[in-house]
């Protein structure tokens, strides 16, 4: 898999998103800093904990890793792919005798690595406000590397299916966002009614908030609020079900380069 | 050794649209190859077929043997495209574009840089090689697809009309330049509209029209399928209904009469061994003769004759009923069966 052709990819692709910090990470630090400072400062100051033990800002920091991951993941891959397409420069790598696996984790990798750097900016930020000690370190790793990768995958499919600049706007704040922000990144699940709690456990991104969570601060919201039997496995459960997914995108984003979705006539 | 390309019954569909039509073709290796047609024809898509930016409906495509689907990525690195439209990578000054290109292709970092640099070097822009591709001027920008397409060393060059709209300095460094590949092995596969260019460079070249293959022959061969005229100046001026007479006197041999002044036009097939027995004919019903001129008819008009047909745009429909009532190879629209059709699959 890691022949010269795919680091050859691989390498253009970091270098994409590395030698533009003030369009790849500057935007992500300073919204942190922004929503630290006001959610978390200014009127998290006037919030009690909402877990035991946990004051807000830190509770506030694994799901604004979490949203500046996947949005990043996200961006970069449909943005690679679709302005590849638009300039018709992508041709480069579709006319060359790289696999379409190869092709594929290419891109993904590329823009799983700017999610995990963003992530990374985004908790240092976070305790430049707040001291944070890591509980489930390995845990934490596996969970963000697979969260990174998933919503690469599926910046590959939403740049192969965007006809235009529009639809990956529409994408991003239309869809990725409202299920960020309704994914426990703010509250806890525990401060929901129970009708709302089993409501919010349709949305998949509560999954990834929680076991990042668990990761970063041992706690997980679905101890108190998953179904019984699955509460107790749940963040373990969650990374298993996660990765089985993003298994399952990258092996579908495969697909559609063979089949030249949106790439070939 | 197999052919550098390989298509047989080659069929591209876009909806009701063919744009390749049952096309069967064949270049060996080590030819300069060009293919030839007006707009439309089928000559970026064949192409395009080849290095799987276009995926085919029916028939068969091989590059030095390797199915372009099944074994799509030997086939891909075979080929260094050189396409019509600057479809290049705008991120990047053009040296780490040429450089990412070869990595592609499975050349190592440093052997990259190396090559990158050699190719710049040969087609001249060297000294831009920290520029961004949209800062290069048009002749430029079509010397770095040339250079992008040869970093990769490739056995197969395409070059999709490399000289559209380039001045004439550059057309002939380039004519010069792919020449030299070619002396050197590279198979080259040419598409263009200058009917000269095809003449200069191609041992071989393929005339395309609507999707099929009208007819590969040397440019020698075509021309000589050409009419000549035969241009005789007569010591006194000739009335026009003379020359409707003379149409059926010389009937043998002459194709059409036609008088301007004291000329004669006559068009025959072949010139040279017509003219003494043009002479004699027209000394013998009295004419004296001041002067006499052939003209060979040029590729040009060949080419446009052969490509000559209604505007129309071919479907699946249309072409099924065309194979139902006639040789789809020999639908062409070419002019007075002049044109000797390709019956065979290989060229």
């Amino acid at each position: 898999m890691l022949s010269v052709g795919f680091r050859a990819l691989f390498r253009r692709e970091v270098l994409r998103f590395v030698r533009r910090p003030k369009n790849t990470f500057m935007p992500p630090a300073i919204t942190n800093v922004l929503y630290f400072a006001v959610f978390g400062v200014i009127l998290g100051g006037r919030i009690d904990e909402p877990v035991e033990g946990i004051g807000y800002i830190l509770f506030l920091i694994p799901g604004l890793v979490v949203l500046g991951t996947i949005s990043n993941a996200f961006e970069n891959a449909s943005f690679s792919i679709f302005h590849g397409r638009w300039n018709e420069y992508i041709h480069e790598t579709l006319t060359s005798p790289l696999s379409y696996a190869e092709m594929v984790v290419a891109y993904v990798g590329a823009s799983a690595v700017r999610g995990l750097i963003v992530g990374v900016i985004v908790a240092i930020v976070g305790r430049l406000f707040v001291p944070i000690s890591v509980e489930n370190g390995l845990f934490l790793v596996a969970t963000m590397v697979v969260i990174a990768a998933l919503f690469a995958g599926f910046g590959i499919i939403g740049g192969l299916v965007a006809r235009d600049f529009d639809d990956l706007t529409v994408m991003n704040q239309f869809i990725l966002r409202p299920l960020v922000f309704f994914g426990a990144v703010f509250y806890s699940l525990t401060m929901l009614d129970t009708i709302w709690q089993y409501v919010s456990l349709l949305n998949p991104m509560v999954y990834m908030v929680d076991s990042v969570r668990y990761g970063l601060l041992g706690y997980s919201d679905m101890h108190h609020v998953a179904p019984a039997g699955y509460a107790e496995f749940a963040p373990y459960a969650s990374l298993a079900i996660l990765s089985l997914l993003t298994a399952v995108v990258i092996a579908i984003d495969v697909y559609l380069f063979k089949i030249g979705y949106g790439l070939t006539d | 050794m197999p052919p550098a390309i390989e298509t047989v019954d080659l069929v591209k569909e876009y909806g009701d649209l063919r744009a390749l039509q049952e096309l069967s073709l064949t270049v060996e290796e080590g030819e300069f190859f060009g293919l030839l047609g007006p707009n439309g024809a089928g000559k970026t898509t064949f192409i395009n077929t080849l290095v799987g930016l276009v995926r085919k409906t029916g028939g068969e495509a091989r590059v030095f043997g390797h199915d372009v689907e099944s074994e799509y990525q030997e086939a891909r690195d075979a080929i260094g495209l050189a396409p019509q439209e600057f479809n290049v990578d705008r991120f990047f000054p053009i040296k780490e574009v040429l450089q990412h290109k070869a990595g592609y292709h499975g050349v190592p970092e440093a052997e990259a840089e190396k090559r990158a640099d050699e190719v710049l070097k040969r087609v001249g822009i060297y000294d831009k090689r920290n520029e961004r591709f949209d800062w290069l001027s048009g002749g430029m920008k079509r010397r770095l697809l040339l250079a992008r397409a040869l970093v990769t060393d490739p056995d197969l060059l395409i070059l999709d009309e490399p000289t559209a709209g380039v001045d004439v300095q550059l057309r002939h460094d380039l004519w010069e330049l792919v020449t030299e590949l070619n002396d050197e092995g590279t198979t080259i596969l040419l598409t263009t509209h200058y009917i000269e260019e095809a003449e200069r460079l191609c041992d071989r070249v393929a005339i395309m029209n609507e999707g099929r293959k009208v007819t590969v022959a040397t440019p020698d061969e075509l021309k000589e399928r050409g009419t000549d005229t035969i241009s005789v100046r007569l010591e006194s001026s000739v009335s026009t209904s003379v020359a409707a007479d003379l149409e059926t006197d010389l009937d043998a041999y002459a194709h059409e009469v036609s008088t301007a002044g004291d000329t004669l036009e006559v068009r025959v097939d072949d010139g040279g061994s017509t003219a003494p027995r043009l002479l004699n004919d027209l000394e013998a019903r009295g004419y004296e003769i001041a002067d006499l001129e052939i003209s060979r008819t040029s590729l040009e008009e060949i080419f446009v004759d052969m490509t000559r047909s209604e505007d129309r745009t071919v479907t699946r429909s249309s072409a099924s009923s065309a194979d139902e009532g006639t040789d789809t190879d020999t639908d062409t629209g070419a002019d007075d069966g002049a044109v000797e059709t390709e019956q065979e699959g290989v060229a």
